[in-house]
């Protein structure tokens, strides 16, 4: 995508003040309708708690962390914010598709290699996993429906999220500018 | 001309966004605020009240006092002359006048026990009934009758005539054995010693932070 | 009343379903912002595009407004909704991790499940990366706990822990973003472009 000669953004996305005015009234009704908030990482959790159960049912009995989340009768890919997760891939595959974003390729500055990219996609991908259970939430989670609430720790998860993306943005910025 | 005049108001978009926003956002400080109401919804009160579970009879009192049932918390309403007078075992007072007051909360507003009011008829207990009912506290009961039921059927039962049916007369034995228990002496039995003194220091009530409402689990 | 799930006024076998409706809104939202552009999000952390700040901002202002709105109407019982439990260093410390791999990886959750779906392979790996760092929380759980159960506030939200009227926060608060998005504005009028 970085090909595009004419020096302009080759996608077009909405505005974002839009945007942000349908991600509240989305999280509005979310609230209206259940009582809480939105979620990502959560469906993640399960997915990883359910796979570990299927592979190692001892093991994840015995795990005191794991097991939090095992109940007898129904899987732990049973919850809200599995379904959510799912419904957040359609919505993003009919977004992309209207606007014809969809195709297989990993994204990165020109002035690195994929692979350096990808690299760094998996450790980050692992520190916000690991960061995500410490905290209770990820940025969807825990800052966004937590502001929407006026969550003490909603707010001091969102502060400490993007003040450290913010102290720590000067080594990475190789990869990104 | 008219293309002029919208683009010439767009430009100012952002700015009518944010005056919108700061109004909206605004308007929250300045709306009046009022007391919300407090409390169960009328219908919700009016199915309790018509709830029979709302009345507790002596019979069944007093098998829970024998029993030494420790989920009960009985409660005399009456003021503190009659209440030193005369009340039922284990009975803690709160006056109807001082049913409100910080310290009588913690008995009544809990989900650990079953309150049982009683005055000396069920009239007063009632209005304590729907004063606590009105502000959402749980498992209040009312004794049928009160006191003066209390002694009718319990310490000073109504023998049965030999033309009533068995039932009554097993009900009658029942009560009577109960009366024994409270400290009455039949003539047919005055070999049996009185049992002691059944009335004890009001238990204490451990008071629990009121459970909220069943809260949605957890976000991310 | 609301909510309305946990109030009965829509059966709780809804769930479900309004959870799949609410993702798909909430994805095609997303999506359409420019979330799922992994160049997009790192923007805000260089001064090249400030759409992550504008988005997150106007969403919690949005919602917080409407939902005291509803509060006051009578719509919406605020008392009742789920309110982040607050651990002080979990929030950090988990916090700070967080940090360091969104501007590592450019993603957060709920962003990356969006690249996913339009077929970017940073977001597949880095959702894979999620999987391993929940496991290895998990699998670590021990370490972790003094952390992840320490230090519990209960679910508090700021009026109980400032005392602070909340009608006043949210009004100091939509004039902070405010002025938040007009210093956006000029930072990235300074800042080098960045085409991607």
């Amino acid at each position: 995508m970085t090909k595009d000669k004419k020096q302009k953004n080759r996608h077009v996305y909405w505005n974002p003040y839009f945007g942000g005015f349908l991600l509240g009234i989305i999280i509005l009704f979310t609230f209206y309708m259940t009582g809480r908030g939105l979620g990502a990482s959560g469906a993640m959790k399960s997915s990883v708690v359910s796979i570990v159960e299927t592979v190692a049912p001892t093991h994840a009995e015995n795990n005191a962390y794991y097991s939090q989340f095992i109940t007898e009768d129904e899987s732990p890919m049973k919850t809200w914010l599995v379904f959510e997760a799912l419904g957040v891939l359609i919505g993003a595959f009919i977004s992309g598709g209207l606007n014809g974003r969809i195709g297989w390729r990993v994204q990165h500055s020109p002035n690195i290699t994929s692979k350096r990219r990808l690299i760094f996609a998996l450790g980050g991908g692992v520190l916000f996993g690991l960061g995500a259970q410490i905290a209770r939430g990820c940025t969807s989670g825990a800052a966004l429906s937590g502001m929407a609430v006026l969550s003490t720790g909603g707010f001091i998860t969102m502060f400490a999220i993007f003040g450290s993306a913010y102290a720590f943005a000067y080594f990475f910025r190789k990869n990104w500018i | 001309m008219v293309k002029k005049k919208i683009a010439k108001v767009l430009a100012f978009r952002y700015t009518i966004l944010a005056v919108i926003l700061i109004l909206l956002a605004g308007g929250l400080v300045l709306l009046p605020k009022y007391q919300k109401h407090e409390g169960i919804k009328p219908e919700e009160l009016l199915s309790n009240t018509i709830s029979p579970e709302r009345y507790m009879t002596t019979d069944r009192l007093a098998h829970i006092i024998i029993n030494q049932d420790p989920s009960f918390i009985l409660i005399d309403v009456r003021d503190e002359k009659s209440f030193a007078s005369y009340t039922l075992p284990n009975a803690i007072n709160i006056p109807l006048k001082n049913l409100f007051k910080e310290e009588n909360t913690g008995y009544l507003n809990q989900n650990q026990y079953d309150v049982v009011l009683f005055s000396n008829d069920h009239f007063y207990a009632d209005q304590a009934w729907i004063l606590c009912n009105r502000l959402g506290y749980k498992n209040m009961r009312v004794l049928k009758g009160g006191i003066n039921e209390w002694y009718a059927t319990i310490i000073n039962p109504l023998k049965p005539a030999d033309n009533m049916p068995a039932s009554d007369a097993e009900l009658y034995a029942t009560r009577k054995a109960a009366s024994m228990f409270f400290g009455v002496v039949y003539p047919e039995q005055f070999k049996v010693e009185a049992p002691k003194a059944v009335k004890q220091a009001p238990k204490k009530v451990i008071t629990v932070e009121k459970k909220k409402k069943a809260p949605a689990e957890g976000g991310c | 009343m609301g909510p309305l799930i946990p109030n009965g006024v829509i059966p709780a076998e809804w769930d479900s379903i309004i959870a799949i409706l609410i993702g798909i809104a909430f994805g095609f939202v997303l999506e359409a912002s420019g979330f799922s552009s992994s160049r997009k999000l790192a923007g805000q952390f260089y001064g090249y595009d400030f759409a992550v700040l504008k988005v997150f901002f106007t969403a919690a202002l949005v919602s917080v407004i409407g939902v005291y709105y509803m509060d006051y109407l009578g719509y919406l019982d605020v008392t009742q909704l789920y309110v982040h439990p607050f651990y002080l260093w979990g929030a950090i410390i988990g916090g700070i991790i967080m940090g360091v791999g969104f501007v590592a990886a450019g993603f957060c959750p709920g962003t990356s499940l969006c690249a996913v779906a339009i077929g970017k392979i940073d977001a597949i790996v880095y959702v894979g990366g999620i999987m391993v760092g929940v496991f290895i929380f998990s699998e670590m759980y021990t370490i972790f706990e003094p952390i992840y159960n320490g230090y519990f506030y209960g679910n508090v939200t700021l009026e109980d822990s400032l005392g602070i009227n909340p009608y006043w926060f949210v009004f100091i608060f939509s004039i902070i973003a405010i002025v938040a998005f007009v210093v956006a504005d000029m930072v990235r009028k300074r800042v080098k472009k960045v085409f991607y």
